[in-house]
């Protein structure tokens, strides 16, 4: 026979529930080194 | 635009100069492109280009691997990920370059850390926070920290037995791995708010907020979490936003205000449907049909649960099914409807077979 097996609040929710904010990746960013390095001196062909 | 114009600029320089260079400059600026358009895939493909032509600036190189490790860890290749983040430290140490290496130690953190090798990931991590702090970088010392609490937060998650406590009664070696996240959090958050920098504050406040969680500080979640929310509405980020409500619901829960946890249920459950993603709607209605059921409200408790089944099915998820029909089971006895008990129950004994789970299959028996 069924017995009544109300889920207690501790059996419900565990650890793998919870939301994780994002990771902050470091980036290199390939154009702002290329215009850091060479926009200052391009001479541009008229 | 920027990038057309950039390259019409560049083109004929480099092409005059060196003509090998400039082919493999496009091709990374290509990649960087995509990448940034969101099409990890197809930018791997210009950066490995790139890296075939190859290139005599080395810092490029050290960009171009940093990138295509990225591009890898958004993709969840954590092992590609992991080799050309050591190839992009390796060269940035030969090169002398100081705050290259600590970016890419930061990575190789982040990126050790989801493979669980969290010792390692530490080591890292406490890499970039040295070098950030020797070059006076407030924002890699303070993403340093983040990236750290990230770490021993992870670690702590995994050492504690796969979920099998709940929050706050997990062993005390846990707790201490626990709490050092939890003070990497605040340290990061003294930095960003003097930064006022509100983006960061928002991530540090969520994941403070599910650290207190797990150490079973409810309250202080909770004032984490409204905080984390605050910040996500005043960037109108709806992710963020879904992720707070989906917490604070957590640790209503577990305060016992049972009603108040429900709200922010729903409110998990209408930006989900907003967001169109139908993994977390399961999930809310999952959370919904348990609070329910703790307010003896078994009519709103099935409603969710049948929800939340059909969602799964439509996903095969078969274990989420599977704690669909257990829960079901349970509401149709508590009403006394004692055939659809039964036939949940069965349900549930014929899922746990079929995914191998054990538990699941003695529970059911019982």
């Amino acid at each position: 026979e069924l017995q009544s097996k109300v889920v207690p609040s501790k059996q419900m929710l565990h650890s793998d529930d919870i939301e994780m904010e994002p990771e902050t990746m470091e980036t290199k960013s390939v154009t702002d080194y290329f215009n850091k390095l060479h926009m200052g001196s391009i001479v541009y062909p008229s | 635009v920027e990038y057309s114009v950039f390259l019409r600029r560049i083109k004929p320089w480099f092409f005059h100069f060196h003509r090998m260079e400039a082919s493999c400059l496009e091709l990374a600026l290509e990649g960087e492109r995509l990448c940034k358009s969101g099409d990890c895939r197809a930018g791997v493909s210009f950066f490995e280009a790139a890296v075939q032509v190859g290139t005599e600036d080395l810092k490029t190189l050290s960009a171009i691997y940093s990138q295509l490790g990225n591009a890898y860890f958004y993709l969840h290749e954590y092992t590609k990920a992991l080799e050309y983040h050591h190839h992009d430290l390796t060269l940035a140490r030969a090169i002398g370059d100081r705050l290259g290496e600590a970016k890419a130690s930061g990575n190789l953190g982040n990126t050790l850390k989801v493979l669980g090798r969290f010792d390692e990931a530490i080591v890292c991590c406490e890499r970039h926070l040295n070098i950030s702090r020797e070059l006076h970088d407030q924002v890699g010392e303070a993403r340093a920290l983040y990236n750290l609490g990230n770490v021993y937060h992870a670690k702590g998650k995994s050492i504690s037995c796969s979920g099998a406590q709940d929050p706050g009664e997990f062993p005390e070696e846990v707790k201490t791995v626990l709490q050092k996240a939890a003070d990497f959090y605040d340290a990061n958050l003294w930095i960003v708010r003097e930064m006022g920098d509100r983006a960061a504050q928002g991530r540090a406040y969520g994941n403070l907020g599910n650290t207190h969680y797990l150490l079973g500080n409810f309250r202080p979640a909770v004032i984490s979490h409204e905080q984390r929310l605050l910040i996500a509405k005043e960037f109108g980020d709806k992710a963020a936003e879904r992720r707070a409500y989906s917490n604070l619901g957590n640790a209503y829960i577990f305060l016992g205000e049972f009603e108040v946890a429900a709200e922010h249920y729903k409110k998990t459950l209408q930006l989900a449907r907003q967001l169109k993603d139908r993994a977390v709607e399961a999930q809310a209605c999952y959370s919904l049909g348990n609070t329910y059921t703790l307010l003896q409200d078994y009519e709103k408790a099935i409603e969710y649960h049948l929800k939340h089944l059909m969602i799964a099915q439509e996903l095969n998820d078969s274990v989420g099914e599977g704690r669909a029909c257990w829960s079901l089971g349970n509401a149709y006895t508590a009403l006394g409807n004692h055939d659809q008990a039964m036939h949940f129950a069965e349900k549930h004994l014929e899922i746990s077979r079929e995914v191998g789970d054990r538990s699941g299959e003695l529970t059911a028996r019982m």
